[in-house]
């Protein structure tokens, strides 16, 4: 056999077998469970079974001759020659082990590895008492023919006439995905046992290079979409519309191909939570939920390391032991939940356990003790804040550091991997009831939507995840909006210190306006661009605040990754690149994180313990001088469009709207006292709201505000289309039941949503 | 002289081993999954050599052998099956179900391509 072919095969059983005793430990489990039956013990057996041919036939004779022993006790086991007892499943773990290591060996060295498994063999031997491995038949081939008939054989008859031959159909090579669909069809009424049948593998080095060309084809959109808007030209209009369309989709379908279900990076917990569980004398089950949730494959590989950490810390310090639940009125056995699933453009995994809760007292004093807050800081501090101290670094409250969750370099780690990729953690925890980890991310890393900004001549991206709303200060507000505080400039934001940072000055950019005196000159006009980092609030000044875009990240050359204010750049629709900035690096850089932490602080818990109450609501007018308002959560987007550029289709209104059609509703045929005339404001007004990669136009006649504050909503459900009343700003304002309307005008929309 | 030889195992390991030994003997190879795979492909074309594993997912080997030999293009069309030492009761059955000969997994090429010579002779 060649060298290549020999590589290559070697490489297919690496894939092949690594899955292949991910989902045998999993069936070990759920046979552990009392979950298995006849057919677990097929599938246990035929994944052996196949690692054991497969290996034998290109050589490697120590991992088949392993695989041999634990083949014959599963054989005898399936064939229920052998009666199924637990003990066999930590021997037959550990031989699932032993094959693995010796294929990780295979891995990296290109040997089976040195290791001696002949007292796991021996266990797994005594395992089929009475059963000694059988030794191999001399012959290895032959023909029934040459060999006495068997009893059992009703041959089939000889003499049946052949007809002629069915005309030879050449092209079929390949066995290809519509026609397994339909031998599936066939066997509908059998068990699915296998789901990469209707899947192939393609290699993921091949993936990425199909994402950068499309990341390459959407600048070079772009910059067509961009040089069109100028031509008179119908026909180039035509082409570079659906050159534009055509690119979404595309972009999207790549997208897709590089999405894999999070049950892949979950298929390993199981295991280890039976190991941890059986090393620390704990009851433990671990329930999945939305296994099948998709997630780039980038983002995959960078939260595999986080979620594991987050797991064994769940089992180590959240889930008690046996008696101390007993104790405490619990069941024996504790629960941990993984639960994963999108939600708005992003995916949320939830790691639940019934616990003891995080120790608010202790958690406290060690901090103090390990000087990360004074004792006056901690004294006042609230609990959200106290159970975010565990994710600061070097925290630990483990009595004992054990081998299994680390020595404390854990959470604050897991914190920044995940930030790192544009995500965030939340943690939650009742004393005795358990903890909650909540883990959003980004759907993809790629292709993300920005914010373009203008800064001393040079653009400049942020990524739409830290951006929370822009401020714009004309005239008398730009000359009294900024204050001195402690030498810090500061902007008071709805009754809220801001900290700001200048971009300019951060940056070292030449820019008049600001370089020279903290307060800008009379007659400018100050942009705020308000970021998040780090679940901080500041404030950014730049020169100019121009457009969104979806930007595709490239990655920064050596020379300039030291830099921490950079994430990435991007090619802009001109072809000239900018920057996208790192907020998080900059935040730190211009030390605004730093003081709103001190502020929080002292900031005394009172403000803090308040915020939960609070909501922020967007205000607006709806037909007559009626004044709604609605969450800020529900809204995706604000829009204006040019009443020429409302469409019909059919009864319904539509716009354009980024590469797709987007129906609009007028919210005032929907209100009780609203004038009947829909609004006809030019340009229309448009709140956008999505769901599950759906969205609808919510026309509105005037944004007024956007307001934070505590909401007390007397309830009024006899009016359609509003779910109560509230006092906002001092002034009576309607809530507008966003759901309700929606789904008078499209009773479809929800349900649609649903089923994709 | 090549022929169209059809090799069904889910393992892809074998499959391509499998494959690649008989393209290098000049014979012209199908690949199948499984085996309600290979009975698709197998409606409508014929080959002159059934390669097939005994245990597979959604149709096991034999199981395809008792199919293939209803139809008629496949009545004398030899079925070779790859079975497992440990499997000496699967072989009756195989025999039973029409097969014409079986090879031991695991098998060398030389051992692969000696008993495709027995079966195709010529």
């Amino acid at each position: 056999m060649n060298d290549n072919l020999q590589q290559q095969l070697i490489k297919d059983l690496l894939i092949e077998s690594f899955e292949g005793l991910d989902n045998f430990d999993r069936e070990m489990l759920a046979l552990e469970k009392g979950e298995g039956n006849a057919e677990t013990l097929n599938i246990v057996f035929r994944i052996i079974h196949t690692i054991k041919g497969s290996s034998g036939c290109i050589g490697l004779n120590k991992i088949e001759s392993v695989a041999h022993v634990g083949e014959s006790l599963l054989s005898l086991l399936r064939d229920g020659k052998l009666a199924f007892n637990p003990a066999m499943i930590s021997a037959l773990l550990e031989y699932s082990d032993a094959l693995k290591e010796m294929f990780r060996s295979l891995e990296q060295t290109g040997q089976q590895g040195g290791a001696d498994y002949s007292a796991l063999l021996q266990k797994l031997q005594s395992l089929q008492t009475g059963n000694p491995v059988e030794t191999k038949p001399a012959a290895t081939y032959g023909l029934f023919e040459e060999e006495p008939a068997a009893p059992l054989a009703p041959q089939p008859s000889p003499t049946v006439v052949p007809e002629p031959l069915p005309a030879r159909v050449p092209h079929i090579e390949k066995v290809n995905a519509p026609e397994k669909a339909a031998a599936e069809k066939e066997v509908a009424a059998r068990p699915a046992t296998s789901v990469s049948d209707t899947a192939i593998r393609v290699d993921v080095g091949q993936l990425d290079k199909l994402m950068n060309l499309v990341g390459e084809l959407v600048l070079a959109r772009n910059q067509i979409v961009q040089f069109t808007a100028q031509a008179q030209e119908p026909t180039l209009l035509n082409a570079a519309q659906r050159i534009n369309t055509i690119t979404t989709e595309l972009q999207e379908s790549v997208m897709k191909t590089r999405m894999q279900p999070i049950g892949n990076v979950w298929a390993k917990f199981p295991r280890i939570v039976h190991d941890m569980a059986q090393d620390l004398g704990k009851q433990v089950e671990l329930v999945m939920e939305g296994k099948e949730t998709d997630l780039d494959r980038t983002i995959i590989e960078a939260i595999k390391d986080p979620l594991t950490h987050l797991i064994r810390n769940a089992v180590d310090h959240g889930i008690e032991t046996p008696e101390t639940r007993r104790a405490a009125g619990k069941p024996d056995r504790g629960t941990l939940t993984l639960r994963a699933y999108h939600e708005g453009g992003q995916v949320n995994i939830e790691i639940l356990d019934n616990g003891r809760g995080i120790n608010i007292p202790k958690v406290k004093e060690k901090a103090v003790q390990r000087s990360l807050v004074t004792p006056d800081q901690a004294a006042v501090m609230s609990d959200r804040e106290v159970f975010n101290l565990i994710f600061l670094p070097g925290f630990s409250t483990a009595e004992k550091v054990t081998n299994v969750s680390g020595r404390g370099v854990g959470m604050d780690v897991v914190k920044t991997n995940i930030e790192k990729i544009g995500g965030s953690v939340d943690v939650l925890s009742e004393a005795g009831q358990g903890t909650t980890l909540k883990i959003k991310i980004p759907l993809t890393l790629a292709i993300i939507p920005a914010l373009i900004v203008t800064s001393g001549a040079e653009r400049f991206a942020i990524p739409q995840v830290s951006l929370l709303e822009l401020v714009r200060l004309e005239a008398e507000q730009a000359r009294k909006g900024i204050e001195m505080l402690y030498g810090a400039p500061i902007y008071r934001l709805r009754g809220q210190l801001l900290p700001l940072a200048y971009l300019n000055r951060e940056l070292k950019l030449e820019s008049p306006a600001t370089t020279s005196a903290s307060v800008p000159a009379n007659d400018a006009v100050v942009n705020i661009v308000v970021l998040q980092a780090d679940g901080r609030q500041f404030g950014m000044v730049v020169d100019e605040i121009n457009d969104t875009e979806e930007i595709v990240v490239k990655p920064l050359g050596k020379q300039l990754k030291s830099i921490t204010c950079f994430a990435g750049a991007t090619i802009m629709g001109d072809g000239k690149v900018a920057l996208i900035l790192d907020v998080m690096g900059l935040a730190q850089h211009a030390n605004v994180i730093a003081e709103v932490r001190d502020r929080a602080v002292t900031g005394k818990a009172k403000a803090a313990e308040k915020v939960d109450e609070r909501q922020t609501l967007l205000l607006f007018n709806a037909g007559q001088n009626a004044r709604m308002a609605i969450p800020l959560s529900m809204v995706a987007r604000l829009e204006e469009f040019p009443r020429s550029q409302v469409e019909h289709s059919g009864n319904q209104e539509v716009v354009q709207y980024r590469g797709q059609i987007l129906p609009l509703i007028q919210i005032a045929n929907y209100l009780p006292n609203a004038s009947a005339t829909p609004m006809q404001a030019d340009p229309v007004q448009v709140v956008v709201y999505s769901e599950a990669g759906r969205s609808v136009g919510l026309v509105v006649g005037k944004i007024n505000d956007i307001v934070h504050e505590v909401l007390t909503v007397k309830r009024n459900s006899s009016r359609d289309g509003i779910l109560g009343s509230a006092v906002v700003q001092d002034k009576v304002t309607d809530l507008l039941d966003v759901i309700g309307i929606i789904h008078a005008a499209d009773p479809t929309f929800y349900e649609e949503t649903r089923k994709i | 002289m090549g022929r169209t030889i059809i090799t069904v195992d889910d393992a892809a390991t074998i499959r391509k081993m499998v494959a690649f030994t008989l393209r290098g003997a000049g014979h012209e190879v199908l690949e199948a999954q499984d085996g309600v795979i290979a009975l698709n492909v197998l409606q409508s074309r014929a080959v002159d050599l059934v390669i097939t594993d005994v245990n597979m997912p959604n149709m096991n080997g034999i199981e395809l052998t008792r199919r293939l030999r209803t139809l008629p293009s496949f009545h004398r069309t030899p079925v070779l099956l790859l079975t497992t030492e440990s499997d000496p009761a699967k072989k009756a059955e195989g025999r039973a179900a029409g097969a014409t000969g079986w090879i031991v997994k695991p098998f060398s090429q030389e051992q692969l391509l000696a008993i495709v010579a027995k079966l195709l002779p010529g």
